[in-house]
């Protein structure tokens, strides 16, 4: 198959390959960094016993998880202008790539917060810390050491996702293949460069989350 | 330095402390023993607030414990608790364990924390294991580690529960000589534990509890020879012809 790849077009192409891919890189960048803090704070707020933040964080957990990405997409894309909130395009697809991605981001680090042993959490206690310091020095270390997997995961489905801002017109990775598979009528060449660099992606990802995890993780002997 | 006033405690419809009265004077080493579910680790966990009580007063140092003014944070930074599993943080080093109280609750510096955590840990006899992490530790270790931990806050309290029922024999006695050593030399320690000649060596006083009262308080000596109760009698006949 690949010796009826015409290289000659992709490489006419690299520049808006490389343009789509600095543009998938760091808007995923972006929306990870909102969707992990959203993902601890919504977090923190379901695990908490006030029955409000408890709930707040329900709703916006199950709705996230229960509705389609897309659909997110098209209802900020064309909900937010008739309530006067204007965004761009980019904009629009941080937010729900975010908001998306948070929600289940809360689901993870929850599974590691309740895998920690309340002897932590008691130890803490009983040595003065607040609930804050607990979290901030031994109930998350320990627990985001034990998700990094799953993060990992998520984050590399929010890359992929991140693919759906096409469909508002961002320029990005995957529009940079449905331009050149429209415009040369090379659809196989176009998808399969837009794939490689994906996977390009997930390799970088990959290699930060191991670092990660080696600073994180418990030290084995 | 402690007291209970007339304490009592539920777990839901399960009546635990049942009208705790006690007094402990400040220098005094106390043990508590009796059987499992007889309340001795509650009595303990209540003194820090890490369990609530429902009816009654504590007072530790004269400030009383079980009320919503008063500033928990710096009651149980004088407070040093062991637990039975230990707790350390399994991600810090043993260094880190030792100086993160200090550090976070009682704002020392960094320097002066480290400075005398590494004596600290001299003094339980482990200078060498500071940059190690607790996993590649054995339970003596971890256990003397804790109580460095306890002491790094200055406490004027140690508690301890059960700190050697989770240890394989051939460490127990590593962790009842720091033990004994902070009781000589004067430290205000609770005690539940089974160790019936740490009991004997240091404590001034030995609690007996069954069914969440305070069966029989006496010296260790006319303890152990003149046990008063029956239940008493029992629970020693049981664990003494087992030594």
């Amino acid at each position: 198959m690949l010796s009826h790849f015409n290289f000659r077009v992709i490489l006419q192409y690299l520049p808006l390959f490389l343009k789509g891919l600095w543009a998938t890189s760091w808007i995923s960048a972006i929306s990870i960094f909102f969707a992990l803090l959203l993902g601890v704070l919504a977090c923190s707020m379901r695990l908490s016993s006030t029955g409000f933040l408890k709930k707040t964080a329900g709703v916006y957990i199950e709705s996230m998880r229960a509705t389609p990405l897309l659909a997110q997409l098209y209802f900020f894309y064309f909900g937010l202008p008739t309530l006067h909130i204007n965004l761009n395009e980019i904009q629009t697809g941080i937010l729900a790539l975010s908001l998306n991605s948070g929600a289940y981001i809360a689901e993870i680090v929850r599974a590691g917060i309740v895998s920690i042993p309340d002897g932590q959490t008691e130890a803490g206690t009983a040595y003065g810390l607040t609930y804050l310091q607990r979290m901030r020095y031994i109930i998350l270390p320990q627990a985001l050491g034990v998700t990094i997997p799953a993060l990992l995961g998520q984050f590399i489905v929010l890359v992929k996702d991140s693919s759906l801002v096409s469909l508002i017109s961002v320029l990005e990775l995957t529009r940079a293949g449905q331009l050149m598979a429209s415009e040369r009528f090379m659809p196989t060449e176009g998808f399969f460069t837009v794939a490689a660099f994906y996977l390009v992606i997930y390799f970088v990802l990959k290699y930060l989350s191991t670092l990660w995890q080696n600073r994180l993780i418990y030290r084995e002997p | 330095m402690i007291r209970f006033n007339d304490v009592n405690k539920w777990f839901g419809a399960n009546h635990v402390l049942k009208d705790i009265n006690l007094h402990i004077q400040p220098g005094e080493a106390v043990v508590i023993c009796g059987p499992s579910g007889s309340g001795k680790s509650t009595l303990i966990r209540c003194i820090n607030q890490l369990e609530p009580i429902q009816k009654g007063e504590i007072f530790v140092d004269n400030i009383q414990v079980n009320k919503r003014a008063t500033n928990l944070t710096r009651l149980r930074s004088q407070i040093g608790f062991v637990f039975q599993q230990f707790n350390l943080y399994p991600h810090l080093s043993v260094l880190e364990n030792v100086v993160l109280s200090p550090i976070k609750v009682k704002k020392i510096a960094r320097r002066e924390a480290e400075e005398n955590a590494r004596e600290l840990l001299e003094r339980v006899g482990i200078p060498d294991k500071a940059d190690d992490y607790p996993s590649q530790l054995s339970g003596g270790q971890c256990q003397r580690v804790a109580i460095a931990r306890g002491l790094a806050m200055n406490p004027k309290v140690m508690l301890f529960d059960e700190p050697t029922s989770a240890l394989d024999p051939e460490m127990i006695k590593e962790v009842l000589d720091v033990m004994v050593e902070l009781a000589v030399e004067g430290m205000t320690m609770i005690v539940v534990t089974h160790e019936m000649g740490f009991a004997r060596e240091v404590a001034h006083r030995v609690f007996f509890m069954d069914e969440g009262q305070i069966v029989e308080s006496n010296a260790p000596d006319a303890f152990f020879d003149h046990p008063a109760h029956e239940r008493t009698k029992a629970f020693l006949s049981k664990i003494i012809t087992h030594n």
